[in-house]
């Protein structure tokens, strides 16, 4: 009870620098507007106070150690860059989504398209989109559906070349110059995260004639630009690959490495995606999928999704 | 057509070269048409690749695949039967038929090949499974199984062609090596299904003991039928003797398939079973869309008809033809039932409305190109078979038989 106490009056000494930092810079009005809102929304956090109490899931700011507010997607972004630090065998890439967070903007299934320049036919990323209950007591959420990473991928073992594989990062990922396009992983994998790549490209039906702003032939330039998965360069030719492959998700690796975070993470508008290592006990992914409320999606096949989700 | 006929009408009246025309040679005519239809949807998948398909990311299998698995229990179960009777019963009075069956195996194996090959990704790339297989994957041991298969059966065809004393011995020998090996292909051919724990309706251990029966019911109707059709001797009483027999033989197949598919479907429809995916599977292909192709093309005209006309009138080799044909030609009714409502069952609920596009759909009906590529294969199939009867020393020797 008197430690509470001690936690309590830190925070309020913590809240009360905060108010004077902000009336230092705006208004005093706005200000104590601005610390009451606050004050009675549990999803803003303080450095310190989130250090003494709870992380909460409903935060868009969290802590990085010393400082003012972080936002989360800072914090993570530091977590990676220590993350990078250690051998990759002691990491454990892992993904939180926040289902009460999430609001179905599907910012995170576009960012993907874009950052992979997937072609129509393949999504990494897809929203679902789930309704139930009778009226009036009905229910409606949004559940992004990204490659699961299993610790025991069932997409693996079942390729006849070797063409997918968990790599040391833990990432399943593709070879695609090896993969003769069976499509015997996307039958086995239980979350239908893997798709076929077909060869369509946006504009293989639109007319030849210039376009007001860049034609088509300026729109074809653009969606040849080469996507750099795993960190090579597969410019879209002919049939070559990945046309007529499996592909999938890979949790950004590409930017990953580089110390970027996913691309479906620094695009969700509410911070309900978080990234990062497991394995590290002071980020915040480690936090969340502590928790009671997490689960994972069809745990009874023993996959070991590294896809968490709070719910 | 007419014309194609007319020339060899015009030829067998020539006579200057003895061409005389044979109803074998309705393989080569019906050859012919199938290349030309089906070459469109030949032309589409080389250019275009699968795009062209109604296959689709949610459901990565259908037709093709459907068929491969069709030719696969046809090859494989026909040659199985034969060599259990020959071999291992020592049923030698079927001795004539035997370079048929090769030649039969040979054709249709090739023909399973080339469609599988077609419906892959990357065909080009078929050989990465023979420099680096992966033999956790059943696709693995399927491709090397069927292509060392394809090997022993035309090192087989070559030996019965020779005809030769020592010829005999050897393939005695390969005839003992392909029971095995016919029995794993057709096992791993239904493990590709039975291992995927994510499908149901395909993930029982029964699945591959199904495979097996049903390849073997089909193969002793594709045997029966080889006899009808090729016994050189019509007229022997061995014909009908040995007719009857592998009506016999087929009937009892074709019951005990059917007795063991109902015991298995009974049990997954079992409401209890806590199994609600896997009871939606099997409903769908008893009382879905296509409900039909089971209950009218596979159980009425490939089990009912056949084997009410294999009971009743075994001795009539008319019949049991037609019968072993229907039974024969309908088991690719069980095949597509296997591999295309599991797929159309999704995984996740849901999924498919997430993020619309024609290739991330569950529903699955194959298209024209689809039906026009596999006529072509088909046909090359036709056409190769109906040059291999009429080029091929199939026929016992100094034995001239009209076929009229």
């Amino acid at each position: 009870m008197k430690d509470q106490n001690e936690v309590e009056q830190a925070s309020d000494v913590t809240r009360r620098n905060f108010l004077k930092g902000l009336m230092g810079g705006a208004g005093a009005a706005a200000a104590v507007a601005a610390f009451e809102t606050l004050a009675d929304n549990p999803a803003i956090l303080l450095a310190q106070d989130a250090a003494t109490e709870p992380a909460s899931s409903g935060s868009v700011l969290s802590s990085a150690g010393e400082g003012g507010p972080v936002d989360v997607l800072e914090r993570m972004r530091l977590e990676l860059q220590r993350a990078l630090q250690k051998s990759s065998l002691d990491r454990r890439w892992v993904m939180v989504i926040d289902l009460r967070k999430c609001v179905g903007c599907h910012a995170c299934t576009i960012s993907c398209v874009a950052e992979n320049k997937l072609p129509p036919g393949v999504v990494y990323r897809p929203v679902i989109e789930e309704e139930w209950g009778i009226y009036p007591n009905v229910g409606r959420r949004f559940v992004p559906r990204p490659c699961m990473q299993c610790e025991n991928p069932p997409c693996v073992p079942v390729c006849p070349v070797g063409a997918t594989y968990t790599n040391e990062e833990g990432i399943v990922e593709m070879n695609y110059e090896r993969c003769i396009g069976c499509r015997y992983c996307i039958t086995a994998c239980p979350y239908g995260a893997r798709v076929a790549d077909f060869g369509f490209t946006y504009n293989q039906d639109m007319p030849e004639a210039d376009g007001l702003i860049l034609g088509q032939a300026g729109a074809d330039d653009y969606e040849r630009v080469a996507n750099f998965e795993y960190g090579k360069s597969y410019e879209r030719e002919g049939r070559g690959s990945p046309v007529g492959n499996a592909r999938k998700c890979h949790f950004c690796q590409h930017r990953v490495l580089e110390g970027a975070l996913p691309a479906c993470v620094t695009t969700c508008i509410g911070r309900a995606t978080l990234f990062g290592d497991a394995n590290d006990p002071d980020s915040l992914v480690a936090e969340m999928i502590a928790r009671p409320n997490v689960m994972r999606l069809r745990e009874e096949l023993g996959t070991e999704p590294r896809v968490y989700y709070l719910t | 057509m007419a014309q194609a006929v007319a020339t060899s009408d015009s030829m067998a009246s020539g006579s200057s070269r003895n061409f005389k025309l044979r109803w074998t040679d309705i393989f080569i005519v019906l050859g012919i048409i199938m290349l030309i239809v089906g070459a469109s949807g030949m032309a589409q998948r080389l250019t275009q690749g699968l795009a062209p398909t109604n296959i689709t990311s949610y459901v990565p299998w259908g037709l093709w695949v459907g068929f491969y698995d069709y030719l696969v229990w046809l090859e494989v179960g026909s040659l199985l039967v034969f060599i259990t009777l020959f071999y291992l019963i020592g049923f030698t009075k079927l001795k004539p038929i035997k370079p048929f069956v090769l030649f039969t195996g040979f054709t249709v194996v090739l023909m399973a090949l080339i469609i599988v090959l077609l419906d892959l990704g990357h065909p080009e790339r078929f050989w990465h499974v023979l420099l680096y297989p992966d033999f956790s994957s059943m696709i693995t041991w399927m491709v090397w199984l069927h292509s060392a298969y394809l090997l022993l059966l035309t090192v087989e065809l070559v030996l019965v062609l020779s005809g030769t004393e020592r010829s005999e011995s050897i393939l005695k020998l390969l005839a003992y090596f392909s029971l095995p090996m016919g029995l794993a292909l057709i096992i791993v051919s239904g493990s590709i299904f039975g291992v995927i724990a994510t499908r149901p309706l395909w993930n029982t251990a029964s699945l591959p003991l199904m495979f097996l029966i049903s390849s073997l019911a089909a193969g002793s109707g594709l045997l029966t039928l080889l006899v009808v059709l090729f016994w050189p001797d019509k007229q022997s009483p061995d014909y009908r003797q040995i007719i009857q027999r592998l009506a016999r033989l087929t009937s009892v197949l074709l019951a005990g398939g059917v007795f063991a598919a109902g015991v298995i479907g009974f049990t997954m429809l079992y409401q209890g079973s806590g199994n609600p995916i896997r009871a939606e599977g099997i409903n769908l292909i008893l009382s879905g869309p296509y409900a039909w192709s089971f209950w009218i093309i596979h159980i009425l005209l490939g089990v009912l008809v056949p084997l009410i006309v294999m009971i009743v009138m075994p001795r009539n080799p008319l019949l049991v033809g037609i019968a072993a044909f229907l039974s024969t030609v309908t088991f690719v009714a069980v095949t597509l039932n296997v591999v295309i409502p599991v797929l159309v069952t999704p995984d996740l609920e849901g999924l498919a409305t997430a993020f619309v596009d024609s290739k991330l759909d569950v529903n699955y009906v194959p298209n024209l190109m689809e039906w026009l590529m596999l006529a072509f294969i088909f046909g090359l199939g036709s056409l190769i078979y109906g040059l291999g009867l009429r080029f091929l020393p199939l026929q016992p020797r100094n034995e001239e038989v009209n076929h009229g």
